[in-house]
C-alpha cells in the first residue's frame, strides 16, 4: 500500500505541483530532484552517490 | 620552487586548454557587482572592484556540463542565447551537437503553448545568461526542465540546475566556452572525430 514518493534532495519535501525538476547527477548520473523553493532560492544540493554540490 | 613550477603544469595539463587561452578569452573577467549565488566561483577581487572568476571551477563546470548534456537526446537539447555576441557560438553549438538553438527574442509560450506553430518540448535548456534569458528559464520552470546556465558574477542562480560560471558577456569568451562545450559533448558521445569546427568559426563577426 505504501507508495515510494519523490522527495527533494536539499529539503527533503515531497515533490507535487508544478515547478520542481528531475534531472541525472552531472558526475554519475544518480537521479536528483529538486522542489520549486529550493530551485527559486538557489539552494544546494549534494549528489548522495558521488557527492557533486550544485547549483 | 620547482616542485610549484612541476604542480602547475599538472594541473594545466588536466586543463581542457591552456590557461592561457582561458586568460586571453577573458573567461575570467566578471563584474563590478558580486551576488552571493556566485560567491563560491569567485577568486579574488581586482584594485578597480572587479570581481574575477575561478578558471579552474569554470574548467571544472565545462566538463560537468558537458557530461549532463552528453545524457540527453541531441534532438532534445535547446540552446537560447538573446544576447548578440552568444547568439553565432550558440548556433555553432547546437549545429555541432545536433541540438536546437534559439537566438535572438524567444517568443514567449514557446515552450508553453502546444497550439503555437514553434512549439518545442525540450528535456533540458541551456542558457546564454539567466537574466537576460528569463522568459525561457521561467518557461523551464513550467514545464519541468533543467537549467544549464552561464552565469557571471552578477548573476542570481535562481531557478537553474547547473551554473557553468564565466564572463557571459564577452565575444570571445561566449566563443571559448560554447567551442569547449560542443567538443566534450561530442567527446562524452564518442564522436569527436565529427568536430572538425575551429575556436574562429564559433566567433561572432561584427
Amino acid at each position: 500500500m505504501t507508495e515510494e514518493t519523490e522527495k527533494c534532495i536539499s529539503c527533503g519535501v515531497t515533490l507535487a505541483g508544478k515547478g520542481w525538476v528531475r534531472f541525472p547527477c552531472p558526475e554519475c548520473g544518480t537521479i536528483i530532484s529538486r522542489c520549486a523553493r529550493c530551485r527559486k532560492q538557489s539552494n544546494s544540493y549534494t549528489c548522495k552517490r558521488c557527492g557533486f554540490t550544485g547549483p | 620552487m620547482e616542485e610549484d613550477a612541476i604542480e602547475t603544469t599538472v594541473e594545466e595539463h588536466n586543463m581542457l586548454v591552456p590557461i592561457d587561452e582561458y586568460l586571453a578569452a577573458g573567461i575570467h573577467i566578471g563584474t563590478q557587482q558580486k551576488t552571493s549565488s556566485m560567491k563560491d566561483y569567485i577568486y579574488r577581487v581586482r584594485t578597480d572592484g572587479l570581481y574575477v572568476l575561478d578558471v579552474q571551477a569554470t574548467d571544472l563546470r565545462i566538463k560537468q556540463a558537458a557530461k549532463f548534456l552528453a545524457r540527453y537526446d541531441p534532438s532534445n537539447i535547446l540552446v537560447i542565447s538573446a544576447r548578440q555576441y552568444g547568439q553565432r557560438p550558440a548556433s555553432m553549438f547546437a549545429k555541432s551537437v545536433r541540438a536546437k538553438a534559439i537566438v535572438g527574442r524567444f517568443i514567449p509560450n514557446t515552450l508553453t503553448n502546444p497550439m503555437f506553430s514553434e512549439y518545442l518540448e525540450p528535456d533540458v535548456l541551456m542558457v546564454t545568461d539567466p537574466n537576460g534569458d528569463g522568459q525561457a528559464v521561467n518557461e523551464a520552470i513550467d514545464v519541468g526542465i533543467p537549467v544549464v546556465a552561464l552565469c557571471d558574477t552578477n548573476n542570481l542562480t535562481s531557478n537553474v540546475d547547473l551554473v557553468i560560471p564565466t564572463n557571459n558577456k564577452g565575444r570571445k569568451a561566449l566563443t571559448l566556452i560554447y567551442w569547449l562545450l560542443a567538443r566534450e559533448v561530442l567527446r562524452h558521445r564518442n564522436e569527436e572525430d565529427r568536430f572538425r569546427y575551429t575556436v574562429s568559426d564559433f566567433e561572432m563577426e561584427f
